[in-house]
């Protein structure tokens, strides 16, 4: 593996990369040449490598010092109602990386993940209630259902894709609210399924901190699914599958895989979802919560695992963050006219207009904004150049 | 070569639909029959909207729902404030033509080069945030609406009286399926809408302005969308927030993919296709065999949606790709 600086292809006439990849964690001129043994190396010019300042560090460690205070400590802090949000932030980003795993990766769009989730925590609930099995058991079974459920939409979506696996999909979470969601036998129809806490996570706070041990989990499985042959795979086939295909990509194994995955995290979030409010109730799962779902996820940024869990936790507390805590309602009511917007409703009036915003200036989402915070926290220089504008877009979904 | 296979889809469809009808007659659900055909002459004007969109801008519009919904609002806040019926309909439709308009000014056109997904999510959010205001400024309550008609013991259909306001949707199905068919094939400004479609750059070269029909074609399905949803809700008398999305928006959907997705008559023909085979699992789903499957209109408009995609993705009246 040789460094080649870039501006020497720029003077052989050579086209130049536009920018370095997915993670864009690399400075911007710098690209990375393979030399098959026995070729005569072209350039070894090794860039002047950024390395902060001791001042730098602390700052860096300062932030980071916050960053975990925040996640770790501030709950713990506040009455067990708020932990009860800030897990649901939680398990929200749990489903989001699972609907970033099929749009951000595979370029297919669900808009039916309600009834992934809904499944998932139906599921759960049925065998910790019905069955008596212990909360891991349930768990584990909630994903291994996701994950079956996903292999058969993956299965359809080889055939259909694009707009009619959008619809099929949509279909999907309808039928699923109207018909599996009201199985009397399954999920208790109406008055729904109790779905108790685990014996050793009695407490909200003790909660928390399981469902952040799981995200956790989901975010290293994602980090070495995109490391990983098979997420190179996947990025080859979002590019272009006929391309990829040629080049030996075996389009069905990935494409499955890639499913498996968001199912299984799907599964999960759904199970914690569940026994996090101790009961499942089939109107938890309609069809507006698809539409969030889609939204928190491309707000948050495509393929930016830190955006989109941000846009997930942020989708999660909007109605109590900024209806509770900066008190909006009563600005609102203050327009003559207006009723009240109550704070369940941020989600689906304030949502739409921040996708909106996001789809038509500013593609990437939140994961494009943070991007120069994300590489300074990493030890990079601080700059708002090649953030990789161009690269990140929803467009990549395939059509 | 197209022609005669579209032909041939034709023959298939009308085959199917006759044989489907004397299925059912056989059978004994007359009922089922008419309440479909007339359920799904709902549907087919919904997915006339659609189809116009999709012919003309290949876009999946899933604010098409809202457009009736956002006009069933608009009546109905005009009806009670006093403005009688029929100009209370003339304003809901200036509703549904405004909220088009918006919509086609402020996402599509901006994201005019964006692929088709990106659109639909747009358009899902549009949806969205219609939705939101519905229960916002409407509240999340069910509300009563009069029909435009109000006798229903004039007409009956195969001995099942079907109500004025009903007939009322078909005949509005049928003259505008016609009449829309007449303008994509015989006047010029419906042949542009088509070049635009198929050649966006060079039907500028022309000298026709993308952005005007493209105006234009938002406008027009977002009235049909509106008319669509005013009928349909003097049908069922109740509406809340995003009635038209969850009652027709998938069966509209099934009934355009049905229909081939691009072909207006082939919508009517899907639209009323989709409406029998719900009325008709319905009617089943009372059978005490199958009384424990919930929800059974919906989940045979599912299989019909995969049944279709799977076995004839073109649609019954669509041209083979």
């Amino acid at each position: 593996m040789l460094r080649a600086v870039s501006s020497r292809l720029r003077n052989h006439g050579h086209g130049v990369p536009a920018a370095t990849g997915g993670d864009g964690h690399a400075p911007a001129d710098v690209v990375e040449v393979e030399v098959a043994p026995g070729t005569e190396a072209i350039v070894v010019e090794a860039a002047p490598l950024f390395s902060p300042s001791p001042g730098g560090w602390v700052a860096r460690g300062l932030v980071w010092a916050a960053v975990a205070l925040v996640v770790f400590v501030i709950p713990l802090l506040r009455d067990p109602v708020e932990a009860n949000i800030y897990t649901q932030a939680v398990i929200y980003a749990i489903i989001g990386l699972s609907l970033n795993v099929l749009l951000g990766y595979t370029g297919q769009i669900s808009l039916g993940h309600q009834a992934f989730v809904g499944i998932g925590a139906f599921t759960s609930a049925y065998m910790v209630t019905v069955h008596g099995q212990p909360f891991f058991a349930a768990v584990a079974v909630a994903m291994a259902v996701g994950a079956l459920q996903a292999l058969v939409l993956g299965a359809v979506s080889l055939r259909v894709t694009g707009l009619y696996f959008a619809l099929v999909t949509l279909s999907y979470g309808l039928m699923a609210q109207d018909t599996l969601f009201n199985i009397q036998a399954l999920t208790g129809g109406s008055a729904g399924q109790p779905a108790p806490k685990p014996a050793m996570f009695q407490s909200d706070y003790r909660y928390y901190y399981l469902c952040l041990a799981f995200l956790a989990a989901v975010i290293w499985v994602d980090w070495r699914l995109m490391k990983t042959k098979g997420g190179r795979a996947l990025l080859a086939l979002r590019e272009n599958p006929r391309v990829a295909a040629t080049f030996g990509t075996d389009v069905k194994v990935y494409t499955l895989m890639a499913f498996v995955v968001a199912g299984v995290f799907a599964g999960l979030g759904g199970a914690l979802l569940a026994h996090n409010v101790t009961s499942v109730v089939l109107d938890q799962f309609s069809f507006q919560l698809a539409l969030i779902f889609v939204l928190m996820t491309v707000v948050g940024g495509l393929r930016s695992r830190a955006g989109v869990i941000i846009g997930s936790a942020f989708f999660s507390i909007i109605d109590y963050l900024v209806f509770g805590k900066i008190n909006l309602d009563g600005a609102i009511n203050q327009i003559p006219g207006l009723p009240n917007l109550p704070g369940e409703l941020a989600p689906i009036v304030i949502g739409p207009l921040l996708l909106l915003f996001t789809l038509t200036t500013h593609p990437g989402g939140i994961g494009q904004q943070i991007k120069p915070v994300q590489r300074w926290l990493k030890g990079g220089r601080f700059s708002l150049h090649g953030t990789g504008e161009a690269e990140v877009r929803v467009s990549d979904v395939r059509a | 070569m197209t022609a005669v296979l579209a032909h041939r889809g034709a023959l298939t469809g009308t085959a199917v639909a006759l044989a489907a009808v004397l299925g059912l007659v056989a059978v004994g659900s007359e009922q089922a029959l008419v309440i479909g055909l007339i359920t799904g002459a709902g549907y087919g004007l919904v997915a006339l909207g659609l189809v116009l969109i999709y012919k003309s801008s290949g876009v999946f519009n899933f604010a098409q729902g809202e457009f009736g919904t956002v006009a069933v609002y608009a009546l109905w806040a005009a009806h009670t404030n006093g403005i009688p019926y029929v100009p209370a309909i003339a304003l809901a439709l200036l509703a549904a033509l405004a909220m088009g308009l918006l919509t086609e000014r402020v996402i599509i056109r901006p994201l005019f080069d964006a692929p088709r997904v990106t659109l639909l999510v747009a358009t899902a959010g549009v949806s969205l945030l219609a939705i939101g205001v519905e229960i916002w400024l409407g509240e999340a309550r069910l509300r009563f609406i009069q029909p435009a008609l109000g006798r229903f013991d004039r007409v009956s259909v195969l001995g099942i009286k079907v109500s004025d306001q009903r007939m009322l949707i078909l005949a509005t199905l049928i003259i505008l399926a016609v009449a829309l068919a007449l303008f994509f094939s015989r006047t010029n400004l419906g042949l542009a809408i088509l070049a635009v479609s198929q050649e966006p750059v060079a039907t500028e070269l022309m000298g026709i302005s993308v952005r005007r029909l493209s105006s234009l074609v938002w406008g027009l399905a977002a009235v049909l969308g509106g008319l669509g949803g005013v009928l349909t809700a003097g049908v069922v008398q109740n509406f809340g927030p995003s009635f038209i999305t969850t009652s027709t928006l998938i069966p509209a959907f099934t009934a355009a993919v049905l229909g081939g997705m691009t072909s207006l008559p082939g919508a009517f023909v899907g639209g009323v296709v989709v409406g029998v085979v719900q009325a008709f699992a319905i009617d089943l789903g009372g059978e005490p065999v199958f009384a424990d499957i919930p929800g059974p209109g919906t989940l045979s408009v599912f299989l019909l949606l995969i049944g279709v995609l799977a076995v004839r993705p073109q649609g019954l009246l669509g041209k083979a790709a």
